[in-house]
């Protein structure tokens, strides 16, 4: 279980996270949405280790910052990418934390390779991945995720700048971790897609969590369209499904 | 037909035996360095005679062997192995493909130091210029570390702090060249690089700090591949990228600071010899560092061996034929690199 207790995080002069108070639910999928600015990057990176932090943010008990000893991978919404470097040696570093940095036990390799399998990335394993289209950059950060084996996995607005095809399989490929017992924690722009993958969503404004709870119900509150200053509408499709739209502002 | 796969067809991150086959090209060139010169040394008696075998080399040879060319091939084979593996460990630490040792001041800062040795020192200039050097080089690099502020909250002001404590100190050594005329040609001599003061002492102090900075360069090279991500994502796959960069940057630094002390300002090798070793293996991942570290050190002794033999018995600075040897070789490869991609 993730737990934040009075967590706030400064950054200079700012306060970023204000005072926030959260129960993430293990194995499951969370999603944090809100306007930009509202706290859901920094939050992850706290979640990370890499944020220092007043109040708790612990994860099994154990306070997060700089601890090494969990197994969290990171999706980052724009990743640094090593020139030269191919798929293979990308997604075969996600294997540092379980086998060790260089190591290259057969296990290790074969997992790699389901892993390439699975995210489609076969045939482009000798590329580099300098030279991957968005959409194929996309997989290999989750093929090194998935390699990674992680107890909890940390995306940032892992579905930007892709097209919807994209975005759907870049999806589903995470749903592969949740069947796996991973705790997923996403953020993300699309509160649609959200709704459709999410079990829990989060809203969250001006660094304060407005709501927390079951993705259907929170979709339908009014703290949702309230953190978007009421500039959004929910449509329920035949199915059941729900879909949220930005609200056209009457200029004249 | 769908392309299968197994674990075997994904090639291995790096192989060892490249490594084997750099070790087995130095040795060789090491030989060809010692033998060749205006008095040519036969392999076997050279082999003899390192070995303490009888039928050696005797009288001057076994002199000119191990107090001339045996002192000078080991101290470019360590010079080239230090400005190899900093430039490699660089271009990694700052995700610059272009960074070469001498990037944070440790090349103005070393020649503001010989400079000032050779300015106050009159004609014995040897005795006080690699320690000048030296200090110049370390102080100049530390300097670059105090004036950016947060050490590596951003390594690109970590770079800009390198470009303008570099400039100062060249600023300087101009001042005191122009003040000094007797000093330019020593300066620039020293400037070009030189391996003509090598003996067993220069050696001696030399190979302590420069194997030690490549031996704690390669203990952490498999971890220095996490540098090549972002901060954040090297600290998820559990390395500390602040305290892994410190030890990268200080054990490059020493080893830079070392060579440049023991033999000047040689260019182009940090640059060329990772990316040469990177263009023929396909591999950038760190591990090649050994690998670098030999095919560095077999590059400078055929480098030193044409300074010494081409205009014999003059000496060419040993600098305008890495550049010279270098930059077409360099071309050649980066096109190569590029076709294959």
């Amino acid at each position: 279980m993730i737990q934040a207790k009075d967590l706030t995080v400064r950054i200079g002069e700012r306060t970023i996270l204000n005072h926030i108070d959260l129960v993430i639910q293990p194995e499951k999928w969370t999603c944090l949405v809100g306007p930009n600015g509202a706290g859901k990057t920094t939050f992850l990176r706290a979640l990370l280790g890499v944020l220092p932090y007043s109040g708790s943010l612990t994860e099994g008990g154990v306070e997060v910052f700089h601890s090494q000893k969990r197994n969290v991978a990171f999706v980052p919404q724009q990743p640094q990418i090593p020139l030269g470097m191919s798929v293979t040696e990308y997604v075969m570093m996600g294997r540092a934390k379980k086998d060790g940095w260089g190591r290259e036990s057969i296990a290790g390799r074969r997992f790699v390779h389901k892993v390439l399998e699975q995210t489609q990335l076969y045939g482009l394993h000798n590329q580099h991945v300098s030279r991957l289209s968005g959409g194929e950059m996309q997989r290999a950060l989750i093929a090194r995720a998935l390699a990674q084996e992680p107890e909890v996995i940390l995306l940032d607005e892992p579905t930007s700048a892709l097209d919807l095809h994209h975005q759907i399989s870049t999806l589903n490929n995470i749903e592969l971790l949740k069947e796996r017992g991973v705790t997923i924690i996403s953020t993300m722009h699309d509160i649609t897609l959200a709704a459709m993958y999410a079990e829990e969503i989060v809203v969250m404004q001006d660094g304060n969590v407005l709501l927390h709870g079951p993705a259907h119900s929170v979709i339908h509150s009014s703290e949702l369209r309230e953190a978007f200053d009421n500039r959004i509408n929910v449509f329920t499709l035949d199915s059941g499904r729900p879909v949220i739209v930005a609200a056209k502002e009457n200029l004249i | 037909m769908k392309n299968q796969l197994n674990e075997d067809h994904l090639g291995r991150i790096w192989n060892w035996r490249i490594t084997m086959v750099a070790g087995l090209i130095l040795l060789s060139v090491a030989l060809l360095g010692v033998s060749f010169g205006p008095i040519g040394l036969s392999f076997p008696k050279i082999i003899k005679t390192l070995l303490g075998g009888s039928n050696g080399l005797q009288g001057q040879e076994r002199v000119l062997l191990l107090q001339l060319r045996l002192p000078r091939v080991i101290l470019a084979a360590l010079v080239g192995a230090a400005l190899s593996t900093s430039g490699a460990v660089y271009q990694t630490v700052f995700r610059n493909p272009l960074a070469d040792p001498y990037l944070l001041g440790a090349a103005s800062g070393a020649g503001l130091g010989a400079t000032l040795a050779i300015t106050s020192s009159g004609g014995n200039v040897y005795g006080l210029l690699p320690i000048f050097s030296f200090v110049g080089g370390i102080l100049a690099v530390l300097t670059t570390f105090f004036i950016s502020g947060k050490f590596f909250a951003e390594p690109n002001s970590l770079l800009l702090s390198g470009i303008a404590v570099g400039s100062f100190g060249t600023a300087v050594q101009t001042y005191l060249q122009q003040r000094h005329s007797s000093a330019l040609r020593p300066v620039y001599s020293w400037i070009l690089g030189e391996l003509t003061v090598a003996n067993w002492q220069v050696v001696k102090w030399s190979s302590l700090y420069i194997i030690s900075s490549i031996l704690i360069l390669i203990s952490v090279s498999k971890q220095l591949d996490g540098l090549m991500l972002s901060d954040e994502e090297s600290f998820s796959l559990g390395i500390n990228p602040n305290k892994l960069r410190i030890i990268a940057v200080a054990a490059a630094t020493l080893a830079t600071a070392t060579a440049v002390a023991a033999s000047g300002l040689i260019g182009f090798v940090g640059i060329v010899v990772p990316h040469l070793v990177r263009g023929i293996t396909h591999r950038v991942t760190n591990r090649s560092l050994a690998t670098i570290a030999m095919a560095g050190a077999a590059f400078l002794v055929l480098a030193d061996l044409g300074a010494r033999t081409l205009l014999s018995p003059a000496e060419l600075p040993i600098g305008v034929i890495t550049a010279f040897v270098g930059a077409p070789f360099f071309l050649v490869v980066l096109r190569k690199r590029r076709v294959t991609q």
